[in-house]
């Protein structure tokens, strides 16, 4: 059972206790075998030191994007099936942060600008707990809504009517009858974030929160797929009727899943809508959003842990880094299109897959991915 | 309702669902035959509007977006071809050669896209959809990059500019000739497929492609044939609908929607299946689009999609067997 995720070698819990003399040593080995995502968080941890406030902003975006890809591969990579609409999740979260803090008269939540304490202190966390609360609610509802009507077909129906859904999301955002609630097509702008964790007077503060929220919703996601519903869940991927016939329900595994990829996804939107304080329904629920996590998928590598994250560092600062030349300010998003194209006929398993392949016995790595492409 | 906005409802219902049929009808042939759901075809569709507008305008000597060739009438006289420009003068010549250019267009990308990239992945299936969606994505930006993100109109031609009286009501002439258009191209496609050899090869191969293949038909031809085709339906569609809804980087993804929706309600493969499906989704969306808002007739629409699929997930007319594989 131990290896039948397509790249279940790291990590299989590094915080075991054991009272055996090996232990340390264990988790030394344990930790060694983690070296280079504890590099990655080593350098996350000391950056705000390094770059400059521009930098910073751009991070917590990818911070942000790396959970949004993080949860749509625990559904293309680890359950085996395609969403199309997965920014619906994503724009569910970022409405329900915004409606929360534009509708709900909060008070003083922009004036003091020093942390606060005490009662305050209480009172200017209460909104984002309730922001937490209700992504988490509604999310959760909207998956069990989305994954009983959706899990009845598969395949590219699957795809297909995820798609349709999450568009008739943004249809119904930006129509013109619910402007008075939620902004309509120009979305809601300049939310009031509470003045203590305002993303620009208190970017590094922001930054290191951002990063908090990745570290954790990785090792959530880890933990997810090294736990035996985990197990269930690649199972399903592997062969759904051999799964179903050893007794587990299918549909009841790919529900658990999309339900907990959509609070994730939220999750991650309510963080986007925090930090840009603008949203639209395009660049929140539109189908974009969804590409987006997908080219960010593929670029890590599909079925990886750390994949999803290191798609996500690359996709945007190559991204930026081209729409910062003047010969590519305006073929940027084409290129990295092309790009994504080429990945996907040439290069299938991204960074992390390729990475991993390399490192596992050829063979077996060999025969692992070919049963995650074909299947 | 009034007898006359019923009438004008009717007809521009149909209208939409001719537009719609000429999508789906390439998006379900393919995905009966191939397995392939093309995520591109509305891209393809939007492709050739813009193509059929830029040569309309580019005979009738305007430049026309940036990279773009020259206008052609200077050039035509250059060479001697006062007849060729006389000719072009005519908007209705220019008009139906733009409709062909733009479907011809579609026909080239198509099989250019099977055969560069779909074909390498037809033991991936799932990288064949990431990878159309991926094409969509890249079309949508190469047409923003080459015509601008402003959307542009394509005037009617003069015999089609003009109106007529319907029960009262103005209806143009341009509407009838979608109709008119769609009607056609139905019954070409259908007599396609039920009365040559290419279409019962290529309804052979919706049912069983590898029983075609095993007797001893090239299948992988049929394939690009099919794709090809299908894309230069959905372009010449597209090149169609410019004069009546306009031209835009959006219009792809918004008529795609619809084409879906009218292939999982219609059934997958089945051509009767998409014409049904088209007309039914244009009518409802016509009806809808009157009472309600469009965006809401949109959700409306979906929300009948969800209801096919958990009744029937084979649609109305499906060839496939039950919810695809």
């Amino acid at each position: 059972m131990k290896d039948v995720q397509g790249a279940g070698v790291r990590g299989q819990g590094a915080g075991v206790r054991s009272q055996e003399a090996g232990a340390l040593k264990k988790l030394v080995r344990k930790l060694t075998a983690q070296w280079f995502s504890l590099a990655l968080l080593a350098m996350a941890l000391l950056l705000p030191v390094l770059v400059n406030k521009f930098y910073l902003g751009l991070l917590v975006e990818v911070f942000v994007l790396a959970v949004f890809a993080l949860s749509y591969n625990l559904l293309l990579g680890y359950i085996g099936i395609i969403s199309f609409g997965h920014a619906m999740f994503f724009g569910a979260g970022a409405y329900v942060a915004a409606l929360t803090l534009v509708r709900i008269p909060w008070k003083n939540l922009t004036q003091s600008w020093a942390l606060p304490r005490g009662p305050e202190l209480f009172m200017s966390v209460v909104p984002l707990l309730v922001i937490v609360l209700g992504v988490l609610l509604i999310t959760g509802l909207l998956g069990v809504l989305i994954g009983i009507v959706t899990l009845r077909v598969r395949g590219v129906y699957f795809a297909m009517v995820t798609l349709a859904f999450a568009e008739v999301l943004a249809i119904l955002a930006a129509s013109s009858e619910l402007r008075p609630f939620t902004g309509g097509d120009e979305g809601l702008h300049d939310l009031p974030v509470p003045a203590w964790i305002s993303p620009t007077a208190q970017r590094v503060l922001f930054y290191y929160l951002a990063l908090a929220f990745l570290v954790s919703m990785y090792l959530l996601v880890r933990r997810i797929v090294n736990s035996p519903t985990g197990r269930v869940l690649i199972a399903i991927r592997e062969n759904e009727q051999r799964a179903a016939s050893i007794g587990y329900n299918p549909f009841q595994f790919k529900l658990i899943g999309i339900v907990v990829a959509g609070m994730i996804a939220g999750l991650a939107g309510a963080l986007h809508a925090l930090y840009l304080r603008n949203i639209t329904p395009e660049t929140t629920l539109g189908v974009g959003r969804t590409i987006e996590a997908l080219l960010m998928t593929i670029i890590g590598g599909v079925g990886t842990l750390l994949g999803p994250v290191i798609g996500a560092i690359v996709n945007r600062l190559l991204g930026n880094f081209l729409a910062d030349q003047p010969l590519f300010r305006t073929t940027w998003q084409l290129i990295l299109g092309i790009g994504y194209i080429l990945l996907v006929l040439f290069f299938p398993y991204g960074i992390v897959g390729t990475w991993q392949m390399r490192r596992l016995d050829v063979r077996g790595g060999w025969r692992r991915l070919v049963r995650l492409v074909k299947r | 309702m009034s007898l006359e906005a019923i009438v004008s409802i009717i007809i521009q219902g149909l209208t939409l669902g001719m537009l719609y049929f000429l999508i789906a009808a390439g998006l379900s042939l393919i995905f009966g035959l191939m397995d392939v759901l093309n995520f591109a075809h509305g891209a393809i569709f939007m492709v050739g509007a813009y193509v059929a507008t830029t040569v309309y305008y580019d005979l009738g000597g305007g430049q026309f977006g940036a990279y773009l060739p020259p206008p052609l009438a200077p050039t035509l006289l250059k060479l001697g071809l006062k007849g060729g420009v006389a000719l072009v003068a005519d908007s209705n010549v220019r008009f139906v050669i733009a409709l062909l250019a733009g479907g011809l267009v579609g026909v080239g990308l198509g099989a250019l896209i099977e055969w560069s990239m779909i074909r390498p992945l037809y033991k991936r299936p799932i990288f064949q959809i990431l990878l159309t969606l991926g094409l969509a994505y890249v079309l949508s930006e190469l047409v923003r990059n080459i015509w601008g993100f402003n959307p542009y109109n394509l005037e009617k031609p003069a015999a089609l500019a003009q109106s007529v009286e319907v029960v009262e009501r103005m209806v143009p002439y341009y509407k009838f000739f979608l109709i008119a258009l769609g009607c056609v191209l139905f019954i070409v496609v259908y007599a396609l497929l039920q009365r040559t050899r290419l279409g019962i090869i290529i309804r052979a191969g919706v049912q069983n492609s590898e029983m075609v293949q095993a007797l001893g038909i090239n299948v992988r031809r049929v394939f690009t044939v099919v794709f090809a085709l299908g894309a230069g339906l959905a372009a010449f569609g597209g090149a169609a609908a410019a004069p009546f809804v306009g031209v835009s980087p959006l219009m792809g993804m918004s008529f795609q929607l619809s084409a879906f929706i009218v292939v999982v309600i219609g059934g997958m493969g089945s051509i009767p299946g998409a014409a049904v499906g088209s007309l039914l989704v244009g009518l409802a969306q016509a009806f809808a689009a009157y009472r309600l808002s469009p965006l809401v007739a949109n959700a409306i629409l979906v929300g009948l999609m969800g209801l096919v699929l958990l009744i029937k997930p084979a649609g109305l007319f499906g060839a496939k067997k039950e919810g695809g594989h």
